[in-house]
Order: structure tokens, then sequence, then C-alpha cells
């Protein structure tokens, strides 16, 4: 050591270099985690009140819940993604983990722990989350959407069970309007129950949008317009004309006020009818998708946590959801839900919380023939852009209000051409 | 210490005066500048920047979450080939004109009804302003309510007074809901023009309207004559921001209808939403929304040179 100069600055050095690594690991005083609020009050409410205190007592670090109205997360998840500032623990929906992929951590480690754990994930959640062979989120729950169905009112035409096929739901339709109890099936602009039913009919009719490779339009196709014909033929026989305007509240008002006898909706209906209606909730039962001429599907709504790449302290994000995702918080956590949310892994297929209603099964069985809107092509930002311009659901409505189904299906083959850059 | 007072001491010369703070504000260059940098920051922060954001992100494909790459007028030419473009654009256009028309009318009525004397003028004046004062979002709630099928009062009022047998379906017919929409918006926006026409009615001297009725005027003659050209320069003004505001109208429209049914209600700003924001397309909805553009400016433009001509 030559000179005071040289002494001062090794002793800065060394007290920083002693220092460095505990700012480094020094723990956030608070995280934010933001969510689309639940249709099941009680599953926000545990969030709130049990689980983020226990991680701050545990840990410390304070969990700030922030609820987004229902139907709003996209957009606040494009403003955080965009701004690079907000929560660093997001939730996300359907395909987004593909639409904000570079914006978002990737918590492969953290997903092959908690799957190893809880029996494994599900074979199809991989396509919704993750991108790249790195998973972008990891899921805890799928929101079915399933039919929805007054009992009374089917076994009064001689229908005891659900039927299992389009046709046979047809038929049963027609003799419920004829006795004043017309089906209700959303084809406006909604953000979920007008998909949620007409994807699954597309493909069920072997409809496609587009193909794998994302670049062969497939919708201009007989397949495409047996689809249209039918609902068309479902719409005029079964339903109210005032479907074509409907957006995602006007089914469950509807069916809650006794106007319809069946729609297609997620749990809440049920849920709602036995808490506020419980005449209504004795004789409201579920059933999967009808069969049609290919088959049986689904739509996937997979609600997941994301960690935003802003995040200022992303080891600590991962510390949080392995905690929130061990056996102990996941499963109470479910169970607050009421089974509203279908987990994904297989450690749950038999959770206790399927028990506490067989008409919640459906929302158990229906995971295995779920696929993401623009299946089986890839679920990127051209399918997200399809379902912005409501490309399938206008097709579908402007063929129920008249148009021919060599119009309707054109014009969205042009603007399908058009989002996948086609020729 | 002891400081003689202000008045006694003499003031300095001119020439060679030290700039202090207080000589500073004196100087009206300088005084108007420092009053209007507020302002002037606070439109080039939340009006310039998001505009001219708005025209750089137009110019590209920009993907939500990813790098945007130019393509210059690229969305432009895509948007000109779509169809549901054309038809926006026509839904935009009719909307913004059917309302204005309502809306001017009505407001004038209402502003001349109220530049009249009568008991509890002011109460009504009140009242007449609430479709203003109570926020969109919920005045838009309470109107769900009144079209929605199954609770409308609308139609349990036609139906149980016999007018028809059953229910329109007001928000799920093309036709109707685009009528429904221009309703509501007349009803929100008419106290605009009413109380900012009523305002320039109580400008005009009752001395015109006595000089007037003295040379033998009739009513519409007054009107014709009088209050219509005295109050010519507000009523463009009124119209020109009201223009303005229903080109951009969203909530309305995205509460009720969300632009359906088929994209019969979707506007330039609830689409370009719908493209920018759901799609993540961000450069195609900025497109969308200043695809507005060139219908303001010849509007702004054309109103502006006439006003100076007046």
């Amino acid at each position: 050591m030559t000179s005071r100069r040289d002494f001062v600055t090794v002793t800065l050095a060394a007290v920083g270099g002693a220092l460095a690594p505990r700012w480094a690991g020094a723990a956030p005083k608070a995280m934010s985690v933001v969510h689309e609020s639940s249709f099941i009050k009680a599953f926000d409410d545990f969030f709130v009140q049990k689980l983020a205190p226990e991680y701050e007592k545990l840990t410390g670090i304070k969990i700030n819940y922030e609820p987004v109205s229902v139907g709003s997360m996209l957009t606040r998840l494009t403003t955080i993604v965009e701004t690079k500032a907000g929560p660093e623990i997001v939730a996300t929906g359907v395909n987004w983990p593909y639409l904000f992929d570079a914006g978002l951590v990737d918590v492969t480690d953290v997903a092959n722990e908690v799957g190893k754990k809880l029996g494994g994930w599900h074979d199809n959640i991989y396509d919704a989350v993750v991108v790249n062979r790195k998973w972008k989120a990891i899921p805890w729950g799928n929101i079915g959407q399933l039919e929805v169905y007054r009992t009374d009112w089917f076994k009064e035409v001689g229908v005891n069970k659900f039927p299992d096929t389009r046709e046979d739901l047809l038929a049963a339709g027609r003799l419920l309007k004829k006795k004043g109890h017309p089906f209700g099936f959303e084809l406006g602009h909604g953000f979920g129950d007008n998909h949620g039913w007409l994807y699954p009919l597309l493909w069920s009719y072997g409809g496609r949008e587009v193909d794998k490779d994302g670049k062969t339009v497939l919708i201009d196709s007989s397949e495409t317009a047996k689809a249209v014909d039918f609902c068309r033929k479902f719409y005029q026989e079964t339903m109210l004309e005032d479907v074509l305007g409907w957006t995602d509240v006007n089914n469950n008002r509807a069916f809650l006020a006794e106007q319809i006898s069946c729609t297609n909706n997620a749990m809440s209906i049920l849920i709602v009818a036995k808490r506020d209606f419980p005449e209504i909730g004795k004789v409201t039962d579920h059933g999967l998708n009808p069969q049609g001429p290919k088959g049986r599907f689904h739509l996937f709504n997979v609600q997941s946590h994301a960690i935003a790449a802003h995040a200022p302290d992303q080891a600590a994000a991962k510390a949080f959801l392995r905690w929130l995702y061990d056996d102990k918080q996941l499963s109470a956590w479910l169970v607050a839900g009421d089974a509203y949310y279908a987990p994904f892994l297989h450690g749950y297929d038999n959770h206790p919380m399927w028990n506490a209603d067989p008409r919640y099964l459906p929302y158990k069985d229906c995971l295995r023939t779920s696929r993401l809107h623009a299946w089986p092509g890839p679920a990127g930002h051209q399918a997200s852009e399809s379902v912005a311009k409501y490309v399938l659901v206008d097709m579908f409505a402007k063929a129920c209000r008249g148009d021919s189904t060599k119009d309707v299906i054109a014009t969205a083959a042009a603007q399908l051409k058009q989002i996948y850059k086609a020729k | 210490m002891a400081v003689g007072p202000a008045s006694i001491a003499r003031p300095a010369p001119v020439a060679g005066r030290p700039i202090t703070l207080r000589g500073l504000l004196e100087r009206e260059g300088v005084f108007s500048w420092i009053m209007l940098t507020p302002g002037v920051l606070f439109l080039l922060a939340f009006v310039a920047y998001p505009f001219f954001y708005g025209i750089f992100l137009s110019l590209e494909e920009h993907p939500v979450a990813r790098a945007g790459r130019f393509v210059g007028f690229a969305n432009f030419v895509i948007l000109a080939h779509d169809g549901v473009f054309w038809q926006v654009t026509r839904n935009t256009f009719m909307y913004v004109a059917v309302t204005t028309v309502f809306k001017l009318l009505g407001g004038f009525a209402m502003a001349l009804v109220m530049n009249q004397s009568f008991r509890g003028r002011n109460l009504t004046r009140a009242f007449l302003l609430l479709p203003f004062i109570v926020p969109t979002a919920l005045s838009t709630v309470a109107w769900m309510w009144i079209l929605d099928p199954t609770f409308s009062i609308v139609n349990w009022l036609l139906v149980h007074g016999g007018v028809i047998t059953s229910g329109y379906s007001w928000l799920g017919n093309a036709s109707l809901a685009m009528w429904s929409l221009i309703v509501v918006n007349t009803w929100r926006g008419m106290p605009f023009y009413g109380i900012t026409l009523l305002a320039g009615l109580q400008t005009i001297s009752p001395d015109l309207y006595e000089a007037a009725a003295i040379d033998g005027a009739t009513t519409t003659q007054r009107f014709l004559y009088v209050t219509l050209p005295v109050i010519k320069p507000v009523l463009i003004i009124v119209t020109m921001f009201s223009v303005i505001f229903t080109f951009g109208d969203f909530q309305l429209i995205y509460a009720l209808t969300h632009g359906g049914p088929a994209n019969a209600t979707h506007v330039f700003s609830t689409w370009a939403f719908d493209i920018g924001m759901s799609g993540g397309q961000l450069g195609m909805g900025a497109a969308v929304a200043l695809a507005i553009l060139p219908a303001l400016v010849v509007l702004i433009v054309g109103l502006t040179i006439y006003l100076r001509r007046e």
C-alpha cells in the first residue's frame, strides 16, 4: 500500500464487496400480484386474508393483491408489459403466454418442480403455456365452458339426460322453444361465452380456422359450411333473437330470470343460483358440449401466473410462486374456489373439491377435450387478432341473422388470410 | 436592523437596473410564458406526446411485448382492403351525423325553452343537466337495464300498453342496436348543447327583440333574423366540439354492444381498442384510431376558416 488514496480505494472496495451479496440478495419489502376478479369471491378473499398474510409472516414480504374487473385483465396486462411497470406477478388467460412471450420470465424450473411434486401436468397444457420449450406461466386452473341447462324443463319434454349429440340437442331445443323455454347461446361481442361454444361447434364438424403451420387458412371448407348451417338452424329453431347482441352477462341474467332453458357458460350460473336463487339452483345442471360428426370439443380458458420481465427481483417472485403452488397452499385455495377452477395436475384429478357436488364433475372431464382458440394453428399473435376481431363469432352470427353460408365463410376466409398473411 | 419604508426609497434609474424576480414578473412577455408553461407542459405530455407516438405506432408493425418494425403506410393499405374497416367507417359517420343533428335540434329547443321565464326554471335547468353530469359508465349501466331483453322497461311499457305483443331486441337486432346507441348518445349529449346555447341566448340584448317587434317582426322572423345570426358562432363552436367528442365516443358503445351484433355498431374507437389492446396489434390499432384524423382535420380547418371570416 503506497498512499492514502490507495488505502481508501482498497478499503471501500473491500467493504463494498462484503456488503454486495447482502444487497443483491436482500428480499424485496413487497411484491404485487394482479388478477382478474374471481366470480368466486371466496377465492379472492382467501388470497387476501389467508395466503398473503401467511407469506408475509413467513418471509417478511408483503404481497399486494390487485384485482381487475372481469374481462379487463388483457388490457391491464398489455399496459404492464408495454410500459414495463406495475405488478411483477401477473395472471394470464387462454393464449396470453404466447402473446406476451417476450415480456414474461422463463419459469420452467418452478413448473417442473410443481409438476414433479403434484403428480405431473396434463399433456395438453403444454400447448397453452410452454412457448419455444420454455414455460412462460404456471397454470392453476381452467374455467371450463359447458352446457348449463334446466333439468326440470328438459324432463318436461322427455329429455332426462343432457343430449349427447348436436342433433339431439337441436331436437330438444325445438320442443323447449315451443313450450316457451328457448335456448340462449351468446352470439354477440362478449369476451368468452361466445367463443366458448362456437369454436367447439366448428371443430366438432371438422372445421378449422388455420392449419398447424399457421399459414394455411382452412376455414373455407365443406366442414365449416356444415357447422354454419347447423348453427343457423340451431339459432332459428331454438333461440331468442336477442342472443345476437348478447355479451357475457346476458346469458347468466336470462338463465337466472328463467327466460332460457340452456346456455353455454362457466360454472358461475350454478354457483350464483345456489347462493341467490336456491330453487333454480336445484334444477340446474351441466352437460359436456355435445358431439358433432367429428367429435366432442371444449374451449380452453387456462388461468395461470406469470412473472413480468420487468420484475426487479425475479428470484423472489419465483420463490413466491413455489410457495403458492405448494400443495398446502394451492389445495386450500382451489377448495376456496369451489371447483370453479379445474387444475391441470394429475395429483388433483381426484381432489376432494370435486366431491362437493357431482354437478361440478363435467368441468373436470372437459379438460381432456379442451383446445385453445386457434387450434390446431399456433397460439400466437394471429390467434389473438382473430379472436379480438370476432372473425369466427361474426361468421356464425351473420349466418344466423340470414346471410348466406357462402358469403359468411368468404368474409371470414378473407379476414383470416389478412391476419395470417396467407395467400 | 432598521429598514426604511419602501415608499421612501428612490426608484433606481431604469438603465442598469439589476434583474430581479419582481422585475421579471412585471414583464408581460415573461409573465405570460410563466403562466402558460404548466398548461403547455401538460398538453405536451398528455396530448402531443400520445398523438405523435400514435402516428409513429401506426407506421409500424408492432405486436405487443415485441419491438416494432417500420412498415410505412402498410397498415393503412391493409385497412383499405378490409371490409370491416369500411363497415366501421360507415357506422362511425352515421353515428356522428345522426346524433349531431338530434343533439343540435334537441339542444336548441331545450335552450329556447330554458331561456323563457317560468316557475321552477332553475330547478328544471339543473335536472336537464343530469345526463351530462352523471358519469357515462354509470348512465350506460342504467341504459343496459333499460334495453335489456329480459328486464327492459321500454319493452314492458310497449307490451303492457298493447302497442306490441312481444318485446324488441334493442341490442340484438343490427339496425335497432345502432338506433338504440344513437338515442343514448343523444340523451347524454343534448344538455351540452342546451346549456351552451342557453349561455349564448342570454347574451342577446332584449333591445334587439324589442326593436324587431316594433318593426313588426313575427316570432319566426325574430328567431331567424335576430336569434340565429347572433348565436351562430356559439352554435358552430358547440357543434364542432360535439362532433369531435362523438367521433371519439367509446364507453357507451363498448359497454352496451361492444361493437356487436356482427360489427353493426363498431366505430373507430371501439375497433381500434379491440385490435390494439385485445388483439395485441398495437400498430394496426393506432392506424385505425388515426383513420378519423382526416375527417376531423377537414372539419376543424373548415370551421376555423369560417369563423375567421365571420
